[in-house]
């Protein structure tokens, strides 16, 4: 301690302890804050699941118990005398698509259903969300009104902790790239792609796909962690504030062309430096035009005026 | 002093003929003689001038491949991602600076970064001048000049930034659009003059790149030079000290000492703006994609210059709209109106004004070389404090949807919150303002009467306890001292001459007016008459 003591009174002391003390809340924000390391589950396969491979019951269980509370035992909804929604809306006329996408991106079940859920962590387990999907099309669902799940389209990534092997998790993980890769890729037309994607999408999501803010505190979420499914989801569904495009306004093709547009600009590395301000633009640049730019320049001003000899 | 020593021969022969045929010695022995005061916020306005020499070199090197056309071309260039994609020449030749050509997007982002960098330290430069008083007698000229080099920058960067055509630029550009449109009777002529048709049309980048790299460019220039003349001629000003009057000025002469600095700032300010534009993506304009008309985005603003104009049209209310009922009905669209032109207007009328007012208000008509410190014009500083929280709120309400998502606010909470403040921010920051600056002036005068406290305590014989205070040094003293009082010629004149009429400038309305402003002007500051050094009875010497 003795050094320490020595040096507290140094010049440079202040500015070492402001340093430090920026460095410990930095790495313990880093150390405390939530990974985004999201565990996904795995629904790869280009076919909907057989129906030897779900338990309709099993899903009917599943609905009685996170589902019904809201949205009624036949999926009719919660309503008051003035046909208000309270709880939960109807879903009776939802489709499969609308159920997997809330489902499957952690929305729902809602633990608020006052306010606008994020994404997050899906709850269940893969199987069950299947067994809960086979059991809401063969029980809930009426006359199989709404959009069907699109099971071409590639859903999440397989993850690691679902395979016994190594080999067979290497293995699915280069047969669902190789599937992402074709869809993304067959899109081969950017200007249609980027047309509709500006036309339709950017005005809430933003060009980069990072999401914006939205009237009456709700906002759009940023799709950069949104598999393809779950963008083909969102605009044949609309959930929340988010108009529908069924598939007759934009054709699956043009989907194609407009997810591509998007997840290829998302992938796109930035050319015009390591620091990127999460694409931002330029309030962020504003910012650090200020905060970096010009203090760097008026803190060396201070520096060059501050030494200065008698007679120079 | 050192004795004077021979130049070198060679350059006493190359010096002589020169001067033989220029007569240069005696002009240059003069202004390289010339005095700069030494302090850090006289560098300010260098940050501004040397960031448009980057600018205009910069710029210079972006002209030998951009092409300010509208034609529609089909991008077959490297850049991949864009190939098929039909765009305008201007937005694919950006396309060719960025990717083929060497160094080229490093240098589209110096431009840019530059850009934000000179317009911001135009402003902190402005707000050094203002707050020190600079602006008075004999400057005022080159306080206009320093306006008009302001709002020309903000016209420029907003042409540059419309130039690549690409997805901002032309949301910009509609905006702008909308703007004029607003003007009652001559709005859309002007639209249609400007756009040579409806919009885009194929005139607009054209028309906006002879602007941004000729005319608007010269003028900068020739303004810029002309404040630096004025600015030569008229001498710095320097912030108050011993023998530091209005008629003698104390500092580095030009050559060697402060050209060796300057020049050296010039790298530095160079440095700093390579770095970002080498490290920080600026305006990605290939990710953005080229404008369509039908394109929008969410979250994304003009430069920071101008985001005070776009705040102000975010938060206007729309409920001031009105129709004259003439035929059809004519309407006057005051929330773009208002917010796009009065309101800019308003601040920067009121900035360029500032000078003169102040001027009638204290009828002071003296040249002022020595700066004021802030605390020591209350009012002015409160009034400073004010304009900038106004500027600053409307700045900030112009990113409202980025701190919306940011901060997770309910974006119609922050129109709601930005309204409030933009009327109270002000008044509050003028008041707190104004009482900090008395606070400072009183224990200014604390310090002169009593000296400063020195941190050590001493034990009376009679057991009690005293801080020292001891004598500030000749330095400070002389600062202190020299506070000026603040006056108007206004208040000197009686309101009734002796045999009691009435003094004739105070009864009419002007008259009036002036009176009462240099009452509100004058009232509060702290006199320091009567106030001898160190006589108060806390000093050392004096004992206690």
């Amino acid at each position: 301690m003795k050094w320490i003591t020595a040096r507290r009174r140094h010049p440079l002391a202040g500015y070492v302890v402001v340093i430090l003390a920026l460095a410990l809340f930095g790495v313990g924000f880093a150390a405390l804050a939530p990974t985004s390391d999201e565990a996904r589950a795995q629904t790869l396969s280009a076919e909907a699941p057989s129906p030897e491979d779900v338990d309709a019951a099993n899903g009917k269980t599943i609905f009685d118990q996170t589902c019904a509370s809201c949205h009624n035992y036949d999926g009719s909804g919660t309503y008051d005398e003035d046909g208000n929604v309270t709880n939960g809306p109807d879903i009776r006329e939802v489709g499969s698509a609308s159920v997997n996408f809330q489902v499957s991106t952690g929305r729902m079940p809602s633990m608020d259903p006052e306010n606008q859920m994020p994404r997050r962590d899906m709850v269940m387990s893969e199987q069950d969300l299947a067994d809960l999907i086979a059991y809401y099309d063969e029980s809930i669902r009426i006359d199989g009104a709404g959009a069907d799940i699109p099971y071409d389209v590639p859903g999440t990534a397989p993850q690691a902790s679902d395979f016994e092997d190594e080999d067979a998790y290497q293995a699915a993980v280069e047969e669902y790239e190789a599937e992402y890769d074709a869809y993304i890729e067959g899109a081969d037309d950017v200007d249609m792609g980027m047309k509709l994607y500006l036309t339709n999408c950017a005005h809430c999501h933003s060009w980069s796909g990072g999401g914006g803010a939205l009237t009456d505190g709700r906002w759009a979420p940023q799709i950069h962690e949104s598999t393809p499914r779950e963008i083909y989801e969102a605009m044949v569904s609309g959930p929340g504030a988010m108009p529908m495009f069924s598939d007759g306004v934009i054709s699956p093709e043009e989907k194609q062309e407009l997810i591509s547009y998007v997840k290829t600009l998302q992938a796109e590395p930035d050319a015009g430096g390591i620091f990127a301000l999460e694409r931002v633009g330029q309030v962020a640049e504003g910012f650090i035009g200020w905060t970096i730019g010009l203090s760097l320049i008026i803190a060396c001003a201070i520096w060059i005026t501050a030494k200065q000899r008698a007679h120079d | 002093m050192s004795k004077t020593t021979q130049a070198p021969k060679a350059l006493r022969g190359v010096g002589n003929y020169i001067d033989d045929r220029f007569h240069l010695a005696k002009t240059g022995e003069k202004n390289l003689r010339k005095v700069f005061p030494n302090h850090w916020s006289f560098m300010l306005g260098e940050i501004a001038l040397y960031s448009f020499i980057i600018l205009l070199l910069s710029g210079v090197f972006l002209t030998l491949w951009f092409k300010p056309s509208m034609m529609e071309v089909v991008y077959d260039g490297s850049y991949e991602r864009l190939q098929g994609v039909p765009m305008s020449e201007a937005f694919a030749s950006t396309l060719h600076i960025n990717f083929d050509v060497r160094g080229g997007l490093l240098m589209r982002q110096i431009h840019h970064w530059a850009a934000l960098i000179f317009v911001a330290s135009l402003v902190v430069h402005m707000l050094r001048v203002f707050f020190t008083g600079a602006f008075r007698k004999p400057r005022e000229i080159n306080w206009l000049i320093g306006i008009a080099i302001f709002t020309l920058a903000m016209v420029e960067g907003l042409f540059g930034y419309s130039l690549p055509d690409d997805l901002p630029s032309g949301m910009g550009v509609r905006i702008l659009q909308g703007v004029m449109l607003a003007l009652p009777l001559v709005g859309s002529y002007i639209s249609m003059f400007l756009f040579g048709g409806e919009f885009p049309g194929e005139d607009i980048i054209t028309r906006l790149y002879m602007l941004h790299i000729l005319l608007i460019p010269a003028l900068l220039l020739a303004l810029i030079v002309a404040h630096f003349m004025i600015l030569w001629h008229q001498k710095h000003t320097q912030y108050p000290g011993q023998q530091r009057t209005d008629k003698t000025v104390v500092g580095t002469p030009m050559f060697p000492a402060f050209a060796v600095k300057a020049g050296g700032f010039f790298f530095f300010t160079f440095a700093v703006t390579a770095g970002l534009s080498a490290f920080v993506q600026i305006n990605p304009i290939h990710l953005f994609g080229p404008f369509t008309p039908t394109s929008i985005t969410s979250g994304l603003q003009p430069d920071w210059y101008m985001g005070f104009m776009e705040g102000s049209l975010r938060i206007f209310p729309n409920t001031l709209d009105f129709t004259i009922p003439i035929g059809d009905g004519y309407p006057i669209v005051t929330a773009v109106l208002v917010p796009g032109l009065v309101i800019p207007g308003l601040i920067f009328g009121a900035l360029a004004l500032w000078p003169f007012i102040e001027q009638w208000i204290t009828g002071d008509k003296r040249a002022r070389n020595v700066a004021d410190r802030p605390r020591n014009a209350p009012t002015r500083t409160a009034l400073g404090v004010a304009g900038i929280t106004f500027y600053g709120v409307l700045w900030l309400a112009g990113s409202n949807d980025v701190l919306s998502e940011t901060f997770s606010i309910d974006l119609y909470l922050t129109t709601y919150i930005f309204r409030v403040l933009a009327i109270a921010g002000p008044i509050v920051g003028y008041i707190i303002t104004k009482r900090i600056c008395l606070g400072l002036q009183r224990r200014d005068r604390e310090t002169l009467e009593h000296g400063y406290e020195s941190g050590i305590i001493q034990q009376l014989p009679s057991g009690e306890f005293i801080e020292v205070h001891k004598e500030s040094s000749a330095e400070s003293t002389h600062v202190l001292k020299e506070k000026p009082a603040l006056t108007s010629t206004a208040l000197e004149e009686p309101e009734t001459d002796d045999k009691g009429v009435e003094n004739p400038d105070a009864r009419k309305g002007m008259g009036k007016l002036r009176r009462s402003l240099a009452h509100w002007y004058t009232k509060d500051d702290v006199s320091f008459e009567g106030v001898e050094p160190f006589r108060g009875h806390h000093t050392q010497d004096e004992g206690h």
